[in-house]
């Protein structure tokens, strides 16, 4: 589906984004352990372009902050993701962005488990076991056009 | 669903066995229709997809379709093919023909050419000579409605002269070219395609650019053939029965279809092992052949001597090693080289033959069969360290008589021993020497001089190219 | 006394990068790591600590996945997500680059030497596993490729005295594989484990084989001889091998190494939940249903995902492993027993 021949998924829904976050006294004051939370992580992911549309993951409805949870104390976060259509090939790509983000963003204490929302997409299994093995994603990084298209979905949209 | 295609395929396969509608890489053009800005597709519960247009009736809509010629120039995989080749390549698609014969009047002529190997597996599995077996299976499609039965061995033997020639030409260029030696067997579709993806642009200088026999078997039909008949290439339907099912990749390569006449020089490969074929038990097995059963095959395109089925010496797989070295010794250095004796190497599947005079070496020719030898050429080609002249190079172990495409072993029969007898029957019928048929002969001194010395080069050589890797991102596996 | 665990030396192994594997030379005396920052590391021991001896650089273009020694000592051989395998050979502290195998299609994940010293194993995300063989002037040729496998194969590793290869695959199964009229085949399936086995160790009689997975879950299998006990895991095979006991409950992620002391008959494990652990046999159970303890359990050994565990062959307890912290952290297991 490359370049603009082909969109699997031409006419997505598209959902509001969020508001912006409030940012409280408490987490201003650099003086107080200010654990990370699932608004944090949701912040992170949601403004990710998706790999073909001009819209990013919150828009698209494909992460959503009910589907983030965090556990700061056992260093552990779990993102849910969502492909907009059962045979979306991009769930793998979108899923290694999600994925990315987050290794690069969260202290290296984190382990980060990226998921397909269960029974949202025909091959579930097989894109979860690929996100799990990190010798897979970092070989993957490894090679300079998949990282070119993954540091796409991660640039800031400039339009 | 397991994969037919021969090791080599099978490896270069990246992905998982795939069927092309869902995993498949290939970009898909579609069609952009002006003035719709909302779509609604509704899925039905058998997976079909439907648009609801706006006065809410249901539009179905058509499945993407890839291709043979979309995978073959597709860095990707190669195995999910199968599923398209189902479709398009199949003995379905020749009783389809064979039906429309029947029931219409505007007839095609089909016309079927029989491989020496699939006659020496059929050959194997009903317990007949090579020769009958050829001759049952003419009766049998004969029966069918199949209006000829052609013989590859006939187009072999243009194949192995061409062969001969060609390598001849390029020993005496290699001091002014690096790349004409050593010059690498074309017969084998896997391992062209494998070359073709792996390997590009380094090994395919190498490649000969002789046609295999199937491929001058689509010359012959599709041009010659059709001038004598009076017909179009598109009026003759032809088949390939073959010992490997990436013929009929070969078939589908663009270099092979006659643009103008929109039709592909071989327009369906079958296998000798397509379950269908097997149904000529009946037919093989039957009492005495009486009249119906004896004919030969049509002596237009078949190697024939008196009763007989010809084959060519050396291997199983065209004896490509055993032709160019007798040829080239007598050629290049005057030398009857009759005795050929094969060394075996590493393993059964790597052979080497010298020519030595004065404990010189003058030639030094190898078979390698099997992925694992390909590499090892492979690797030493590119080092720098091959010593060869000419390698007959096939992808599967043991060669073409051990094709994917072969009758498989019956329960009680191990592999090694099946194939033992598929190799004694095809070296029961008597050999041929190429330059010794006169029919061939008279076709190059008719046909071929008659159509130029460009256009009988274009008939009996091809060209290769190499499949640039997928370029963009959002197709790699990973 | 209580069996313990104790780290003697932090060694900053690849930095800023991952280290993802060590291996130790024959005799004991050298440590290789290996880390995705393409380079090959030598560590000797000088006194009480261990110092980087030589750097191998420039034979990989990406993360150089696993490293191993021949069983002479003289050659280290390393795989990489290049494709490739390098063959360096030792020569005083230094190394050279004198062999690269190429062929695979995609990442080489391991690369192993035969007790002989003269086949070599490769395998890769290709699916395939490669068996190479060695002459005296160096040449590597490819004696047989294997595509057993249906998916990414993760590690190979050989019996410790005979020509027995075993792999470990993203498939969720391990392969046995032997010499049969010139080719290397399949001789067995070991079937138990439900996600990737990520690595496989052989106990020091080459009897019986560990096996380590994303199922969070060890298995040790056992050869089964011909004509005894009924029942095995294996399918379709000349071999029979069959589970005969799960380590289940101990890891909390990911296991992605396992290593059998051939000194001591322990089992070491590197774990994806940072934690390094050591189990032991009880001697008083049947060796056809062996119990094994968890003798000793590091949390947090690394900061990161344990990727190798690797003990000396020579000197009993000592252990290393590494992390994706970058780190290599020398260790010294002391049992009561």
């Amino acid at each position: 589906m490359s370049g603009s021949t082909r969109l699997e998924n031409a006419n997505p829904l598209i959902f509001e984004r969020s508001l912006e976050r409030v940012v409280t006294a408490e987490e201003e004051d650099e003086s107080l352990a200010d654990p990370i939370d699932d608004r944090e992580i949701f912040d992170l992911i949601r403004s990710i372009n998706d790999p073909e549309h001009p819209l990013s993951l919150e828009e698209l409805n494909v992460v959503e902050q009910v589907r983030v949870r965090v556990n700061d104390p056992e260093s552990a976060v779990s993102v849910e993701f969502t492909p907009t259509i059962p045979h979306c090939s991009m769930a793998t790509l979108i899923g290694l962005s999600i994925k990315v983000k987050l290794l690069r963003s969260l202290p290296h204490r984190f382990k980060i488990d990226v998921h397909i929302t269960p029974g949202t997409h025909a091959s579930e299994e097989a894109v979860n076991k690929q996100l799990a093995d990190k010798e897979r994603v970092a070989a993957a990084l490894e090679n300079s056009q998949l990282l070119e298209v993954v540091n796409q979905c991660l640039s800031s949209r400039t339009a | 669903m397991a994969s037919h295609f021969s090791g080599v395929l099978q490896l270069t396969d990246l992905d998982d066995f795939i069927t092309p509608s869902q995993e498949c890489v290939k970009p898909v053009k579609v069609e952009k229709k002006q003035g719709k800005s909302v779509a609604k597709i509704q899925i039905e519960d058998d997976g079909s997809y439907f648009q609801v247009k706006q006065d809410g009736k249901l539009q179905k809509l058509e499945k993407a379709k890839i291709t043979l010629n979309d995978c073959l120039a597709c860095s990707g995989c190669i195995t999910s093919a199968e599923s398209v080749l189902i479709t398009q390549q199949s003995q379905d698609e020749l009783y389809r023909v064979l039906r429309q014969n029947k029931e219409n009047n505007s007839k095609q002529v089909v016309v079927v050419s029989v491989s020496p190997q699939s006659r020496a597996s059929l050959a194997a599995r009903f317990n007949l000579s090579s020769t009958d077996a050829g001759r049952r299976l003419t009766a049998f499609f004969k029966n069918l409605g199949v209006h000829h039965v052609f013989d590859t061995g006939f187009s072999r033997t243009f194949s192995l002269l061409e062969s001969q020639r060609e390598f001849v030409e390029r020993f005496r260029r290699s001091e002014q070219d690096k790349k004409s030696l050593p010059m690498l067997a074309s017969a084998c579709p896997g391992w062209i395609c494998y070359a073709e993806k792996t390997h590009g642009d380094f090994v395919l200088p190498y490649i000969s650019t002789t046609r295999s026999p199937q491929q001058v078997m689509g010359s012959l039909v599709k041009t010659y053939f059709a001038e004598q008949q009076g017909l179009t290439p598109q009026q003759i339907y032809h088949v390939a029965v073959m010992p490997c099912y990436d013929k009929k990749l070969e078939a589908s390569r663009p270099d092979f279809y006659i643009t103008q006449s929109d039709t592909r020089e071989v327009d369906c490969v079958i296998t000798s092992g397509v379950s269908e074929l097997e149904r000529t038990q009946s037919a093989c097995t039957g009492g005495s052949p009486d009249a119906a059963w004896s004919c030969l095959c049509d002596r237009r395109f078949s190697s024939v001597c008196g009763n007989e089925l010809m084959r060519h010496e050396g291997s199983g797989s065209g004896g490509y090693l055993h032709h160019i070295y007798t040829y080239a010794a007598k050629q290049l250095f005057g030398i009857d080289a009759k005795d050929i004796s094969y060394k075996t190497l590493k393993n059964k599947d790597f052979q080497e033959v010298t020519l030595e005079k004065d404990g010189a070496v003058l030639l030094r020719f190898a078979a390698t069969y099997g992925f694992r030898n390909i590499q090892n050429l492979v690797q030493k080609l590119k080092r720098g360290k091959s010593p060869y002249h000419f390698v007959e190079v096939m992808a599967c172990p043991s060669g073409c008589l051990n094709g994917g495409g072969q009758i498989r072993p019956l329960p009680d029969q191990s592999n090694k021993d099946l194939l033992q007898k598929v190799e004694e029957l095809y070296r029961a019928e008597r050999p041929l020497e190429p330059e010794d048929d006169e029919h061939v002969t008279g076709l190059y001194d008719t046909w071929l001089r008659s159509v130029g010395e460009d256009r009988a080069r274009e008939l009996l050589h091809t060209r290769y190219h190499a499949v640039e890797k997928a370029d963009s991102g959002l197709t790699i596996k990973w | 006394m209580k069996d313990s665990l104790t780290a003697l030396c932090k060694l900053s192994g690849h930095p800023d990068s991952r280290c993802w594997f060590v291996a130790w030379n024959p005799s004991g005396t050298l440590l290789a790591s290996c880390g995705g920052d393409r380079a090959v590391r030598v560590w000797g021991r000088e006194g009480d600590s261990w110092v980087c001896k030589s750097v191998l650089q420039d034979g990989h273009q990406r993360t150089v996945r696993k490293v191993t020694w021949s069983p002479c000592g003289n050659y280290l051989a390393s795989a990489s997500f290049d494709a490739t395998a390098c063959i360096w050979r030792k020569k005083d502290d230094d190394f050279e680059c004198v062999t690269v195998l190429e062929g695979h299609e995609n990442e080489v994940k391991c690369v192993a030497w035969a007790p002989s010293g003269s086949l070599l194993a490769t395998c890769s995300r290709d699916k395939s596993v490669w068996v190479w063989e060695v002459d005296e002037e160096d040449e590597y040729e490819c004696v047989s490729v294997v595509n057993a496998h249906t998916q990414d194969v993760k590690h190979v590793t050989w019996h410790p005295t005979q020509e027995l290869l075993a792999s470990a695959s993203y498939d969720n199964t391990v392969r046995l594989y032997q010499e049969e009229d010139d080719d290397w085949v399949c001789k067995a399936t070991l079937e138990g484990h439900t996600s990737t086995v990520w690595s496989l160790a052989f106990d020091a009689s080459g009897q019986r084989l560990a096996s380590c997975s994303d199922d969070r879950t060890v298995k040790i299998w056992r050869e089964c001889l011909p004509g005894n006990e009924p029942g095995t895991d294996t399918v379709g095979s000349d071999l029979s091998w069959k589970c005969i006991c799960t380590l289940s409950g101990f890891h909390s992620r990911t296991i992605y190494d396992v290593a059998w002391c051939r000194l001591t008959g322990a089992l070491a494990t590197a774990c994806g939940d940072d934690g390094v652990r050591v189990f032991r046999e009880d001697p008083t159970s049947d060796p056809m249903q062996p119990t094994f303890f968890l003798s000793v359990h590091m949390p947090k050994a690394h900061s990161q995902d344990v990727n190798c565990i690797a003990w000396n062959t020579k000197e009993a307890g000592l252990l290393a492993s590494c992390s994706d912290d970058g780190e290599i952290i020398i260790w010294h297991y002391q049992s009561e027993a």
